[in-house]
Order: C-alpha cells, then sequence, then structure tokens
C-alpha cells in the first residue's frame, strides 16, 4: 500500500501543481488582444496536456495495477502486496544525500561573503568528506590546489569576475588573486 | 557539389589555425577521459566544457565541443572491452561481444575491432553530414511559422517517443521543461507569466541552468546517494589494439553497411541517438546477421555493428542541428547553447552566412575521426588512468565546474540557485526514473515552439487547420502523430497485456 501510495505521489503532486499553474494562469489571461490567442493559451496548453497525463497515469496505476495485482493474487504461490518499481533499491546513503545538498546550499550561501577562493576550498574539501573520501591530506592539498586552479583558469584566462567576498575574505581573495599575478 | 567540396577544403585550412587546432585536440582528449571515467555522462562532460568557450570564438567552441561529442562515443568502449565498465550507456552492447572477446585471450584484437568500427562510421557520417547538410537547408529555406511548428513538434514528439522506457515519464518531462520555458516576461504581449512578484523569475530561467543543473549536479547527487559505488578497474590488465587484416573485415561489409545506415537516420531522427542507434543495431544484428547465432560468445560483429551506429549518429545530429537549429539530443543541445551564446542563431541562412565557420566545423569533424583513432591507438593507456581516481574527488570538482559554468554565463548568483534547484530535480528524476532530455530540449525548444505557434496563428487568423493544410508543415505533422501513436499503441496494448501474462504465466 506504501508503495503505491509512493509511486502515485509524483504524479498526484504535479497534478495538483498544474491546476494551481492553470488557475494561476488565467491572471494574465486579461493581456490579449480582441480576435487573438492571449499570453495563457500556449502555458495552459501545455497544463492541460500535463493534467491528462497525470491522470491518466494515476488511473492507469489504480486500475490497471489493481486487475494486475488481482491477477496475481488469483495465481497459485503469489506474493501478497505490491513491489515498489519507482524506488531506486540502489540508494543507500539518504544522509549523505542530505549532507551534500546541505554543503551545495551553504556553498551558494556563504559564496558572496567568504569570497570563491575560501568558500570552494571549503566545499570541496567538505564535499570529499560527505563523499566518502577518508585521506585528510589529499583532501587538503586537492581541495586548496583545485580552488587556486579554477580562480587561476577562471579570473586569468576565461575573464570571469569570480566573487572576492567581504571584509577580511575581501582582502584574503585580493593577496591570492595579487600572488596568482591577477590585477 | 563542387561548391562544398572548395568551401570543405577552405575549412580544412581554416582548421589548421592554431585555436581550431588546439580546440580539436583539447576535445577530443577531454571526450575521451569523460567517456572512460563511468560518473561522467558525455552530455555533462559537453555540458562541463560549455564555460570554457566563452572566451572562445564560435568556430573553436563548437569544434570543441564536437570534438568531445565524437570522441565521447568511441573512448568508453576501452573500460567496457576491457575492465566491464561501460562508461556511457551507448556503451553497454559493447560488454555483450567486446567483454567476452576480451576473456577469451583477445583483448587487443577486441579493441582492433573497435577502432576500426568508430573509424568507419565516423568517416561515414561526416560524409553525410556534408552531402545531407546544404539540401536539408535549401529545403528549409521554404519553411514558414507552420513548418517550423510542424518541425520542433516532431522534434519534441521524438524525444517522447524514443527517449525512454516510460512514454508517460517522457511527456510529464516534456512539459516541466516548456512550462520552465515560458516563466519570465511573454515575447508578444510583454506580460509576466508564473513570476510569483519574485524579481529574478522576471528574466526567465535560463535553460544553461536547467541543463547543467539537471544534468551536471543531479548526476553527482545521484552517485553521491549511491555512495560513489562505482566498480574500480582490474590492475595489470594489458592495453593494447592489434587492427583487424582486410580479409577479416571484407565479410563484415552487411553489418557495417546495416549498423552506418541506423546510425545515420538515428542521429536525423530527433530523440534517438548513440545509445539508441547501438542498441537497434546489436538488435538488428541479432535478427538479420549471418552469425546472429554466435552473438554474444565474443564476435566481431557484436562489436562493430554497435560502434559503427553510435558513431555514425552524430553527423546525423549536426544536420537538423545546422540546417534547421533544431538539437536532436541532450549533446546538440549544449552545442547549440553554444551556438547561441556566441549570438550565432544556426537554421538554413547560415550556410550563407557562415559558411566558412559551417564548414571548418565539417572540417574538424573529419579530422576528429582520425584524431579519435590515433588517440585510441597510441595514448589511451595513460587515459585510463583516470578511472584509479576517487569518485568523491572528481564528483566534488565536477560539482564545482556546474557552479562555475553557470555564473560565468551571467555573473549572478542567482544562477547558482537555479543550479542547486535544477540539481536536486535532476535527481529526483534519476531517482523515479523520468528522463531528462524531454525537460531539457522542452525548455530549450519551447520558445521557439511558441513563438513560431503564436505567429501562424496571428498570421493565419487563428485558423489551426493551416498546420495540416499546408504541404510541407502537413506531412510533418502526419509523421508527428505517427511517432506518437505508434509508441502509445505499444503502450496501451503491453498495459492491457500485462495483467493477463501474470495469470498465464502462474
Amino acid at each position: 500500500m506504501i508503495g503505491k501510495v509512493k509511486a502515485l505521489a509524483p504524479y498526484a503532486a504535479l497534478l495538483a501543481a498544474a491546476a494551481y499553474l492553470y488557475h494561476d494562469a488565467g491572471a494574465f489571461a486579461s493581456a490579449a488582444r480582441p480576435g487573438q490567442l492571449g499570453p495563457d493559451f500556449w502555458p495552459r496548453a501545455v497544463l492541460v496536456l500535463l493534467m491528462i497525463v497525470c491522470v491518466c497515469e494515476i488511473v492507469r496505476r489504480v486500475v490497471f495495477a489493481r486487475a494486475a495485482q488481482d491477477a496475481a493474487d488469483a495465481a497459485p504461490g503469489a506474493h501478497s502486496g505490491e513491489r515498489d518499481v519507482e524506488a531506486d533499491a540502489s540508494e543507500r546513503f539518504p544522509w549523505r544525500l542530505g549532507a551534500g545538498i546541505a554543503i551545495t546550499i551553504g556553498y551558494v550561501l556563504v559564496l558572496d561573503w567568504l569570497g570563491f577562493f575560501v568558500a570552494t576550498a571549503l566545499y570541496l574539501a567538505l564535499f570529499m568528506i560527505v563523499g566518502r573520501y577518508r585521506r585528510r591530506r589529499v583532501i587538503a592539498i586537492t581541495s586548496v590546489a583545485g580552488s587556486l586552479a579554477f580562480v587561476f583558469v577562471f579570473m586569468k584566462i576565461v575573464y570571469v569576475s569570480l566573487p572576492l567576498g567581504a571584509g577580511p575574505f575581501r582582502t584574503f581573495s585580493t593577496w591570492i588573486l595579487a600572488m596568482l599575478g591577477i590585477r | 557539389m563542387d561548391e562544398t567540396l572548395h568551401q570543405l577544403a577552405l575549412g580544412f585550412l581554416h582548421l589548421l589555425a592554431p585555436a581550431n587546432a588546439a580546440s580539436l585536440v583539447v576535445g577530443l582528449v577531454v571526450g575521451m577521459l569523460v567517456a572512460v571515467l563511468p560518473g561522467l555522462t558525455l552530455v555533462m562532460g559537453v555540458v562541463l566544457a560549455l564555460p570554457f568557450t566563452y572566451g572562445m570564438g564560435v568556430t573553436s567552441s563548437i569544434i570543441l565541443l564536437t570534438a568531445m561529442y565524437l570522441s565521447g562515443t568511441y573512448g568508453g568502449a576501452f573500460t567496457s572491452i576491457l575492465f566491464r565498465i561501460p562508461g556511457e550507456p551507448l556503451d553497454v552492447p559493447l560488454l555483450w561481444d567486446g567483454y567476452p572477446m576480451a576473456r577469451q585471450g583477445r583483448p587487443a584484437q577486441a579493441l582492433g575491432w573497435t577502432l576500426i568500427a568508430a573509424l568507419w562510421g565516423g568517416l561515414i557520417t561526416c560524409v553525410c553530414a556534408v552531402a545531407l547538410a546544404v539540401p536539408f537547408a535549401r529545403f528549409a529555406l521554404r519553411f514558414d511559422s507552420p513548418e517550423y511548428f510542424a518541425v520542433v513538434l516532431l522534434g519534441l514528439s521524438g524525444v517522447v517517443a524514443l527517449g525512454g522506457a516510460s512514454m508517460t515519464k517522457a511527456l510529464v518531462s516534456l512539459c516541466i521543461g516548456l512550462l520552465l520555458a515560458t516563466v519570465g516576461v511573454d515575447d508578444t504581449y510583454g506580460v509576466d507569466r508564473f513570476t510569483f512578484q519574485v524579481p529574478i523569475l522576471k528574466d526567465g530561467i535560463e535553460y544553461l541552468t536547467v541543463m547543467v543543473g539537471a544534468y551536471g549536479l543531479g548526476e553527482v547527487l545521484t552517485r553521491l546517494a549511491q555512495g560513489f559505488a562505482s566498480p574500480s578497474i582490474e590492475p595489470g590488465r594489458k592495453v593494447e589494439t592489434r587492427l583487424p587484416r582486410w580479409r577479416e573485415i571484407w565479410p563484415l561489409r552487411p553489418t557495417i553497411t546495416r549498423s552506418s545506415l541506423i546510425g545515420i537516420l538515428c542521429g536525423i531522427v530527433p530523440g534517438a541517438g548513440a545509445t539508441v542507434g547501438s542498441f537497434v543495431a546489436y538488435g538488428i544484428e541479432a535478427q538479420y546477421g549471418k552469425r546472429r547465432a554466435d552473438l554474444g560468445t565474443g564476435i566481431p560483429e557484436g562489436i562493430v555493428a554497435p560502434q559503427v551506429a553510435s558513431t555514425a549518429t552524430v553527423g546525423g545530429h549536426m544536420v537538423p542541428l545546422l540546417a534547421l537549429g533544431i538539437p536532436g539530443s541532450g549533446a546538440t543541445a549544449v552545442i547549440l547553447g553554444a551556438f547561441l551564446l556566441h549570438g550565432v542563431q544556426p537554421g538554413p541562412q547560415i550556410f550563407q552566412t557562415e559558411a566558412a565557420m559551417v564548414y571548418t566545423i565539417f572540417a574538424s569533424m573529419f579530422a576528429a575521426v582520425l584524431g579519435m583513432c590515433l588517440l585510441g591507438y597510441f595514448a589511451i593507456k595513460p587515459l585510463i588512468r583516470v578511472l584509479q581516481l576517487p569518485e568523491a574527488v572528481t564528483s566534488a570538482f565536477v560539482a564545482l565546474f556546474c557552479f562555475v559554468g553557470a555564473y560565468s554565463a551571467r555573473n549572478s548568483l542567482t544562477d547558482l540557485w537555479m543550479i542547486v534547484i535544477f540539481g536536486v530535480v535532476g535527481y529526483l528524476f534519476e531517482r523515479f526514473r523520468f528522463p531528462i532530455a524531454p525537460m531539457v530540449l522542452g525548455a530549450i525548444l519551447g520558445p521557439i515552439a511558441e513563438t513560431s505557434f503564436m505567429t501562424s496563428m496571428i498570421a493565419y487568423q487563428n485558423d489551426w487547420t493551416i498546420f495540416f493544410t499546408r504541404p510541407i508543415s502537413g506531412t510533418v505533422m502526419v509523421l508527428t502523430a505517427l511517432a506518437l501513436a505508434y509508441p502509445m499503441l505499444r503502450y496501451v496494448r503491453q498495459a492491457m497485456r500485462a495483467p493477463r501474462e501474470i495469470v498465464k504465466s502462474a
């Protein structure tokens, strides 16, 4: 039962979101010129298609899966319960995934404050640790050298203005840039 | 024809320019590396290379990405045959005959067959791209907005029909991509759509962030959730290539011809591609091949068919990309992105306005085929060492490339947030087995589809039958209906048959 709900959840969520957006699209329908299709037509057409697909899939899963389940139950020696084919059995480290997403969000949050060099070195090191890599010296060297390499390639060669940070971090970033010969 | 050959010769001369030649070499090496690494897909590699092209000229940029694309269809063969690690999904059929041949003590022969297949597939696809692109473009000059809409619709339906196992999921993915393309200020009326009073959404959602986030960061998060559990290489396996003799190659003519045609067709049809081509070629060989009974035991036909087809798709993909501006795969979508970032819109006019660039790209494809084979023959040993790098380290750098790549486009932190959002979306897509390609192509082709649809409606007084009554658009619409109807019928039939088969098997 839980497996079936899990399998239906993405479609139900999409259906609800599509219905909300369809309603929201009504707000910009008023801009339409007389005799012409309005700016709401295209997104609404796409939303209708999305809703149809979701409804069809939900019906298919409920009706056909039940028919298949009934048939399987009627068969001798059949297992009870539906196997959730959607769930990825290979997913074994949900907390690592959570930590990975958290440090990724954290990286974007602190990038403007810490500056690219410091934030990137920290991000690389933390990501390797979360990814179960344990050689501390390699982590330290790779993350610092990698961050320096990115600063050099993107600021000196590709001419991208990467964030320098604020306060003391800005001073530090400027010193790093001077060390690398970037003005 | 003379004009085409003349332009191609000039293209070879332009290729000798240091920037173009350097892009070619770097593209070949990086494409090979990307294909060897199981954690990096070919599309992801091309996406990650995109930011490096911002400071380059448009020709060098496209040469870099195309060379990566071509060599990426070949590099994964080494790890599939030698270590049973398919670097790319398209390399999976190589496991079925390539690895058994290697296990029988003939790894050098297996690699030799792969090289010959990649060389032939690559050269034939380049010849076809050069021969077909101009007629394709001339034909496309007759297109008006209804034809463009019909062609884009065919492209999108092809992605849905051929994009994956579940048509429903592909349709959902496509709709999400099309909706993402509608966010921001509408082109026709100047109205805000789905911005929810959030200023950053007014500029719309850059397809680049959708692509980099979903393909790049999404894949990294998926592998992180799996604990970075890629298989490692067996130490001590000898890496060398022994080319087959002419009298060994000659009997494989039917296999090579069939697979070349399959590859080129899969390239031209939007949504198919190297992986589909590789599997279809192996499947056709299993049904019609002379030695079909021996397939799977380590025979050359089982190596040649998928390799020829997968490499032959590349030129096929370049034809609609250059002649119509319509990408048929994830990698060509990135290449289209590179064109647009440099202010060049591929389409029929490009053969008149940017002929030198187009033929330099074609010339680079010929050179890339030869280069990747030379690289595979002489330099694959050091490249394969990349497999010994810890996946946690390479993935950390891949994630960083995604961020820097997205940031470089507009120097905006907003794009980084988009990367995070689409990274999570990409992970969820992988988690629930939704294909990413339809979403990305929807985000790229959505604005073209909407603009051509709305222009048609304004020009033809809301007469929607115009798409069916004009000869070219009508034909394309019928093809679209067929492309969608066949998998739909198959899908319904399978759904109806499933309960009966359970009872029967019980």
